[in-house]
């Protein structure tokens, strides 16, 4: 039975601003994407941009036990390898909620104060690895709950954009289990900061970019 | 740090310099929120540093109308998209906007008023603490004259209600005094200001209370309350249910 905080970390209701994303369905289904199509773009979504996301974030909770506590390695690799300035700029909102409430719960803890030296600002992926430092997750959970944030993301602006039964984004989920698994043994295996997948596919930095220039929009990528 | 400027209304930085006002504005689509905005603005701006966050449900329009209205210059109105959760971004995660309140006062600051306008839902949403220091709640006369009755946090308890549109209610036959009335009675000694934008001696009240309120944000003696959580808001379909999740 694990303990709350891997459970906290997973759930949608965290208040750090997640609601404002859509982990790239909005953009997506502005270039044509279909419902029938979602079940796919969960799979994509989970051989690509989880993987990179999760690992990043294994890396800087691996960072955020080390003394000196040092994030400037996986900043630098993860923001190199997103290479569309929107997906940089969500990051770092998103990362910016996730520092606020890890301020909130542990403002002295190293693995924070050293979050507020990173310019422009920490990138979600480097937020999340202090969250989990002063949560006292384990890396596995910590890679758990960022591959199903990714599912919940997109199943939850599902409902916004590309409306059905609610029901059916639950069989979606777990549905992509399998892939879900083998994300995290992924991400768990990189080793070094030099060794981060870059997964981001091109689609969705192409739709990201184009998203930018959206008025009409729910999410903000 | 930017929680403790949710507890404390003072920048850590420099101590005993208070930061910027948080006003709240709420109330239901088409009540004239967005109208407030531009007034405040131009009573306002000449003697406050200000900037506005506005919260719209899918674009934002409120935004480009306060832009064109040319009150504030274009770079202090910033929008937040609230991905379809009006209500949860003013309280149950308030995430968003803290983050386009923070970003105004780094890039433009040290401010007096940062307006915050709620994407316009029902009676129930109102703002929570941890984003606004004061709120006004806006009804109007062409809303029906037993809006004010109807209740709700907002009405309720926020720092001011405002019965808007004055000036209409002889085209929609409602009695503004009466509807005054009823809202005093339901407010428990809180403030209700009627208000038309043609009607300036009520703009000047509205502006002296917001100096009012900032006065005593300065000072340390405003305590920010919270009109309380939003209930379940019914539908005409017949059932209620909340959709903030």
């Amino acid at each position: 039975m694990p303990g709350l905080a891997p459970l906290l970390l997973g759930d949608g209701r965290l208040p750090v601003g997640a609601y404002t994303y859509s982990a790239g369905l909005e953009p997506s289904v502005a270039a044509g994407l279909t419902r029938d199509r979602i079940p796919a773009l969960l799979r994509a979504r989970l051989r690509t941009a989880a993987v990179t996301e999760a690992a990043a974030t294994v890396l800087a909770l691996r960072a955020a036990g080390r003394n000196p506590v040092d994030y400037g390695p996986v900043q630098r690799a993860l923001a190199a390898r997103t290479p569309a300035a929107p997906l940089r700029d969500a990051s770092a909102a998103l990362g910016r909620g996730v520092h606020r409430l890890a301020r909130r719960l542990a403002p002295e803890h190293p693995a924070v104060t050293a979050l507020s030296t990173i310019r422009p600002r920490p990138l979600r992926p480097v937020a999340l690895g202090a969250l989990g430092a002063v949560m006292n997750v384990s890396e596995e959970d910590l890679a758990h709950a960022v591959v199903y944030d990714e599912l919940q993301t997109v199943t939850s602006a599902a409902l916004k954009l590309l409306p059905g039964d609610p029901l059916d984004t639950v069989a979606w989920i777990l549905a992509a289990e399998p892939d879900a698994t083998a994300a995290v043994q992924e991400a768990l295996a990189v080793r070094t900061p030099a060794e981060l997948p870059a997964r981001t596919p091109l689609l969705t930095e192409q739709w990201a970019l184009q998203h930018a220039r959206q008025e009409r929009r729910l999410f903000h990528a | 740090m930017p929680d403790q400027q949710q507890t404390h209304p003072h920048h850590p930085q420099t101590p005993g310099t208070p930061r910027a006002l948080r006003l709240g504005v709420a109330g239901p689509v088409g009540t004239g929120k967005s109208s407030i905005l531009a007034t405040l603005c131009r009573e306002l701006a000449g003697e406050l540093a200000m900037a506005v966050v506005t919260n719209d449900i899918y674009t934002d329009e409120d935004a480009r109308f306060l832009r064109s209205a040319g009150v504030l210059p274009t770079e202090r109105i910033k929008a937040v998209e609230t991905g379809a959760c009006p209500h949860t971004a003013i309280r149950d995660d308030v995430s968003a906007n803290l983050d386009a309140v923070e970003d105004l006062e780094e890039a433009y600051g040290p401010l007096d008023l940062v307006l915050v306008e709620s994407g316009g839902d029902n009676l129930t949403a109102t703002f929570s603490p941890a984003l606004a220091d004061a709120q006004l709640f806006c009804i109007d006369v062409a809303g029906g004259g037993d809006v004010a009755r109807k209740g709700g946090p907002g009405i309720t308890g926020a720092d001011l209600l405002i019965v808007n549109k004055t000036d209409l209610a002889p085209y929609v036959d409602v009695d503004v005094a009466a509807m005054v009335t009823d809202a005093r009675s339901a407010r428990n000694g809180l403030p209700v200001l009627a208000l038309s934008k043609n009607d300036p001696g009520a703009i000047a009240e509205l502006a002296d209370w917001v100096r009012s309120v900032l006065a005593r944000h300065r000072d340390g003696t405003h305590i920010p309350t919270d009109p309380g959580p939003m209930a379940p808001h019914s539908h005409s379909h017949g059932h209620s249910h909340s959709h903030d999740s």
